[in-house]
């Protein structure tokens, strides 16, 4: 698989991208939901500290992706009803908007909570306000939640469309990005043509 | 006659009284503060208390009759983050329930060589007392004056953050504490 997008599928460092940030972000969600549950030990404040780490792991990820996908050309789109066309082409914008608002909106809690940020108890990460400040922060807390439940809808029609796409529809959507040898399903129809 | 007396009688009470101890100074609240740095996460943080009461007789030139005596209202701290704020006035750090206050004396002040000040004392905090020292700065300005003093305690000598909160590498032992008053005749 080669590392740049090709006419057809997406290259290796898109593919990466994807998936990482894919897998993060489920990771994320299932500590973000269960972290504010715990009761006040010195595992809640781990958790919590975990959770920034990997959030601003997915934010530096973003930007990297963003930058990656702006550069590259994309591979064409695959033949599909222009109404597909255009929720998809949504669906997508709102996916990078959320994958960099999400970690952004808890970093700006965070800092206006005046709390602590070390990237994995390593790398200080700064404020983003001028210490405690909490009428951005409960704003910014609300957003962060907000946030989190429209990028789980969102996820879950890009997660059917695809899914649609590769079992009803049986194109090439999903296959273009996972990392697999097999060849294109409209080759492979060509192919069969007489 | 009798109200000479009297008056002489009150004139050497006066002198004996100023004599035996050092000026006795108000405090400004509102200009004074009482201001700590610890560290959590690796992070330094500042916190203070709100509300504490210092009585303070001082004077660089008699020593011998100087006297701090602070009380502190341990509820009154204030971190600028509202989750820290919540926890530490519980059981497993300050413990206010039970301690709601904390104390210092003064037991004696000393000049080093060099002629800096140091008052040794007594903490009182969560139940704990040890002997504390605090650097001295003192400054006339006026008809009064301002007070620095600063010492770093180790929390986990009073038992603040014990047990699960031990750890030192989530927040540290080492706590600066920086007193500041602003004096008055």
């Amino acid at each position: 698989m080669p590392l740049r997008n090709t006419d057809t599928r997406w290259g290796g460092i898109a593919q990466t991208f994807h998936w990482l940030i894919a897998a993060l972000i489920v990771v994320q969600g299932v500590i973000g939901l269960t972290m504010v549950e715990l009761g006040m030990t010195p595992t809640k404040v781990r958790v919590f500290a975990l959770h920034k780490s990997i959030g601003l792991t997915v934010l530096a990820l973003a930007l990297l992706r963003l930058a990656w996908r702006l550069t590259q050309r994309a591979p064409r789109e695959v033949p599909m009803a222009r109404w597909q066309l255009a929720a998809a082409r949504l669906s997508h914008f709102l996916l990078y908007v959320l994958i960099l608002a999400l970690p952004f909106s808890g970093w700006l809690f965070n800092s206006a909570a005046n709390s602590p940020l070390e990237w994995f108890g390593v790398v200080h990460v700064p404020s983003l306000t001028r210490g405690f400040d909490p009428v951005l922060k409960s704003f910014a807390l609300r957003t962060h939640v907000v946030l989190f439940w429209v990028l789980v809808a969102v996820v879950a029609i890009h997660v059917f469309a695809a899914l649609w796409h590769h079992l009803h529809q049986r194109d090439d959507v999903l296959l273009r990005m996972l990392p697999l040898k097999k060849k294109s399903r409209a080759v492979q129809r060509q192919g069969a043509m007489p | 006659m009798k109200s000479k007396v009297t008056g002489i009688g009150a004139l050497l009470l006066l002198l004996w009284a100023s004599a035996a101890s050092a000026r006795d100074w108000k405090v400004d609240a509102a200009h004074s503060t009482l201001t700590f740095t610890g560290t959590y996460q690796g992070e330094k943080f500042e916190g203070r208390f709100k509300r504490f009461d210092a009585r303070i007789a001082y004077d660089p030139a008699n020593l011998a009759q100087s006297k701090f005596d602070v009380d502190i209202d341990i509820a009154s701290v204030d971190t600028a983050n509202t989750e820290r704020d919540q926890a530490l006035p519980g059981k497993p750090f300050f413990d206010t329930a039970q301690f709601p206050r904390a104390h210092f004396v003064t037991t004696r002040f000393r000049k080093a060589a060099d002629g800096r000040v140091f008052a040794d004392g007594t903490l009182s905090l969560r139940g704990v007392s040890k002997p504390v020292t605090l650097a001295v700065t003192f400054a006339q300005a006026g008809n009064g004056g301002t007070l620095d003093v600063q010492t770093t305690l180790k929390r986990l000598d009073f038992g603040i953050g014990s047990g699960d909160w031990a750890d030192t590498s989530m927040i540290g032992n080492a706590v600066m504490v920086r007193g500041h008053l602003l004096l008055q005749p």
